[in-house]
Formats: structure tokens, sequence, C-alpha cells
């Protein structure tokens, strides 16, 4: 069942990732702007069970990882995106209180990708990767959560739209 | 798994962890295959991103230029204000250059003489509406100037200090109607005096008749008892016209003056003189004709239709 439902978000996780890479990388916004693909994929994650979002996660960072803008090594957008698949996932897991309500959601999303973009700093300083200055790094971080919690609720009502029709789960918000 | 969980979940959040690290060490390693992935996606990608780049670059454009506008607008104001700066100094700049290039002629033809001079700089000009043309420099008393001094640039002649002033003087220029100078031929040495006419020609008077002047000779100042007014030597004009007057008692010539009276912005007073006359040593060199390239243009007929 996993490898099924993998298969079928691959592709529409491709579509997003292109549209990322060649679309949204063409705006320049305050902060650096957002990441499209990010968002999603934790909604993404966010609609399924924690190991499917686990395994979301995976897809969605290997993708991350070819990206020429990532600067770690191969691999290290994966394993935090596993981690955070899982994580998001885990957190609505059979909370329907929590799952049923949009701005939770949005809370969450919005919170994971400074937490997912924190951890990816810390891991890179560990592997070696500059930084550049703490002000860069607090504006980066700012304004990722800014656009998140902006993007995130024009996104939701897609997402689970797509998720709905393609797994045929009621998940819509 | 929630709740314990089942060993399947766990083994597959273990096996993609375990996958991910294993990314990670052979990418550290430099194992060539990850490098090529990522290379192979953007080389795949580029292509793509080429043509979203011509769609929605304008677009991108414009948000970027929505969310700059008031930097964008400070930025023109700093650059309007930056470029007047500019212009400004470019202006001076311009300015110090002549300045620059008037005194440096005026030190090279004081310094071939020997004389000892001050330099000024013309702060006013004279008023014509009493038929006298006059400037005012910027040194006076106080630089060591004094009335009946010879004042010139690079070229020669402007005239003689007739008043002068703790900080500034008035200068008689040669053009004045009043002017009058003791003057001499280069190389024949014949004598006259020269009289300001008001405009940038001058008339000399031969005082021997038994002598002639041709057009082409320069004039220079004969110099006074003690160098007072005037220096020997300084260049003032050349003859453009001479007049043949058959009653003339004396020939006389009209001369065209070397100094260019409307640009006049760095000047120098003579202070003293050396005892020696310096002669013809500051008779201008004459212009060195620049070779003109013919161009011969060979034509050849064509042929005639024949009829």
């Amino acid at each position: 069942m996993f490898a099924r439902r993998f298969f079928i978000s691959l592709p529409i996780f491709t579509f997003i990732y292109i549209l990322q890479e060649s679309v949204v990388t063409q705006f320049k916004l305050f902060g650096g702007g957002f990441s499209l693909f990010l968002i999603f994929a934790l909604l993404w994650s966010a609609l399924g069970t924690p190991e499917m979002g686990a395994l979301t996660g995976f897809g969605a960072g290997l993708l991350m990882d070819l990206s020429q803008t990532a600067s770690g090594p191969m691999g290290q957008w994966t394993l935090i995106m596993i981690l955070a698949g899982f994580a998001v996932s885990y957190l609505g897991y059979g909370d329907d209180n929590f799952r049923g309500n949009p701005i939770s959601l949005v809370f969450i999303v919005a919170a994971a990708v400074v937490v997912i973009r924190l951890i990816y700093l810390i891991l890179g300083l560990f592997l070696g990767s500059d930084i550049g200055s703490t002000w860069s790094v607090f504006l980066s971080l700012f304004s990722s959560a800014f656009w998140s919690a902006a993007l995130a609720p024009l996104l939701l009502p897609v997402v689970t739209r797509i998720h709905e029709a393609l797994f045929d789960v009621k998940s819509r918000i | 798994m929630r709740n314990g969980g089942d060993n399947r979940g766990r083994l597959l959040l273990i096996s993609l962890i375990v996958t991910a690290l294993f990314l990670i060490t052979l990418d550290l390693r430099g194992v060539q295959v990850i490098t090529g992935l990522r290379n192979g996606s953007q080389s795949a990608l580029s292509p793509v991103q080429s043509v979203a780049a011509t769609i929605f670059r304008p677009v991108g454009n414009f948000f970027s230029d929505v969310t700059q506008l008031g930097r964008t607008r400070g930025e023109i104001e700093r650059l309007k204000a930056s470029n007047e700066k500019l212009q400004k100094e470019l202006i001076d700049r311009k300015n110090a250059d002549a300045e620059l290039a008037q005194l440096k002629s005026v030190l090279d033809l004081a310094g071939t003489a020997k004389y000892k001079v001050v330099n000024a700089k013309v702060i006013s000009l004279g008023s014509t509406s009493s038929f006298t043309q006059t400037i005012t420099i910027d040194a006076g008393t106080n630089d060591g100037i004094r009335q009946n001094m010879t004042v010139i640039t690079g070229l020669g002649l402007v005239g003689v200090v007739k008043i002068s002033y703790p900080n500034s003087a008035l200068v008689q220029l040669t053009t004045d109607p009043a002017f009058k100078v003791g003057a001499r031929v280069a190389g024949s040495q014949q004598i006259g005096i020269l009289s300001g006419q008001g405009t940038s020609k001058a008339v000399l008077q031969l005082l021997d008749n038994q002598t002639t002047l041709k057009v082409g000779d320069v004039i220079l100042a004969r110099g006074s008892v003690n160098n007072r007014p005037f220096v020997p030597g300084v260049p003032i004009g050349q003859v453009t016209s001479v007049d043949n007057a058959a009653g003339a008692v004396t020939q006389t010539a009209d001369i065209k003056l070397y100094v260019n009276f409307s640009a006049l912005s760095t000047v120098a007073v003579v202070v003293s003189a050396p005892k020696e006359d310096p002669r013809d040593a500051l008779v201008p060199r004459a212009p060195v004709p620049t070779p003109v390239p013919t161009v011969t243009i060979y034509a050849q007929p064509s042929e005639s239709p024949a009829p």
C-alpha cells in the first residue's frame, strides 16, 4: 500500500518540484521568498499516516537534494524531511480535533518549515557548510514562517482535494 | 504505531533514515553517481527554467518592484542627488582644468623670461558702461602687487595694474581705449606706440618713418624704466594689416592681440623682472603645419554599350 501511494504521489511532487525550481524561483520576494514544494510536502504528509508521512518526506527530500541550490550533501534534505514528514503526520494522526482544524494545520506547517530549515542549518554546520551572518539567517527564517503562514491556507484546500481524489480518503478540511 | 505501532511501519522509518544516512555518506565520500544525479536533474530542468524565466521574469520583476517600491524610490532620489553632485564636480573639474592650463602656460612664459610673478584669479570683469575695459583680480597689496605692474597670461600681455587694494587689484586691459604701451617688432627691433581700440585689435604706430612693417610681424612690449609699468619682451600680438597711406608721417598697423580677453580666468602679475632683457625669447613659436594626406582617386570609365 505504501509503495502504491508513493508512486501515485510521485508525479504530483515532481510537478510541484519543477514548478518550484522554474517558476517560483523567478520571483524576488521579501526574505528570499517561500518554498512551495516544502509547504506542499508538509501539508501532504499531515494528511496521511505517520508511515506515509515519512515516505512522503523521503521522496520530497530526495527531490530537494537534487536541486542545485541545495548546499549540503545529497541525503541531508532526505533525512530531515523523513523525520519532518513523520513528525507532522504523527502530531495529527488519530486526533480529529487537530486534523479537522485548518488553523492548527497551518500553524503546524508554518512552524515546521522554520524548524526544518533550522535543523538543516545546524546539520549543515556539522557537515561544514557556510551559513552566512546571523541576521540573514534570522531574516530568512522569519520570512519563511511568514510566507508559509500566508500560503498554507491557500494551498490547503487544493492539497486536500487532490489527496482525497487520489486516495479516496475523507481528508478534506 | 502511535500506540506501540506495528513493526512494519517502524521498519520502514528506520529503512528510510538509514537510506538517507547512506546517501549522505556516499556524497561526502565523493561518489560520482550522486553528483551525476544532481547535475542530471539540473540539466533536465534548465530548459524548463529558461522558458519559465522568459514567461515569468516580467511578473517576478513586477513583484520585486512592488516589494522594493520605497527602496527603489529612495534609490532613485539618492542617484539623482549623486548625479547632480557629480555634474557639479565635473563642471568644477573642467573649470579647474582650464585654469590649470592657463596657469601652466603663464608659468611657462614667466619661467622663460625669468619673471617673478604672482598668480591671481579674475574675480570680476569691469563694467564697460564708461567705455573702459578692466578686470578685477583676487590679489592685492598683501600679495606684493602694486600700481603699474605688468599683467600677463601664457599668451602674452593682458594689461597693467591701475589700482591696487589690500586683497584685490584693478587691471586695465590692453584693449582699453586709453591703454598705451611702448612696443617693438620682434627681429627688426623697430619701435612704436601700441594703443588699445576697445576691440580685440590694437593699433601700432611706428616712430621711425624709415622702417616698414609687414603682415605677420610679432609685436612685443618694449619695457619701461625699472620695468614699470611694463616689463620687456612680453608678446602682445601680430600684425594683421599695414596702413601705407601716402600722406602719413609714419606707418601704422593693425595688431591682433594674442590674449583672448573673453576667456580670462587666471593671470599673473609680474612683480619683478630680470635685469637682462629677454629680447625675442618669448616670441610664440609658429605653428607646425600638420601634413594633410592627399587622396588620389583613379576613375576607370565603364565600357559604353555598343550602338
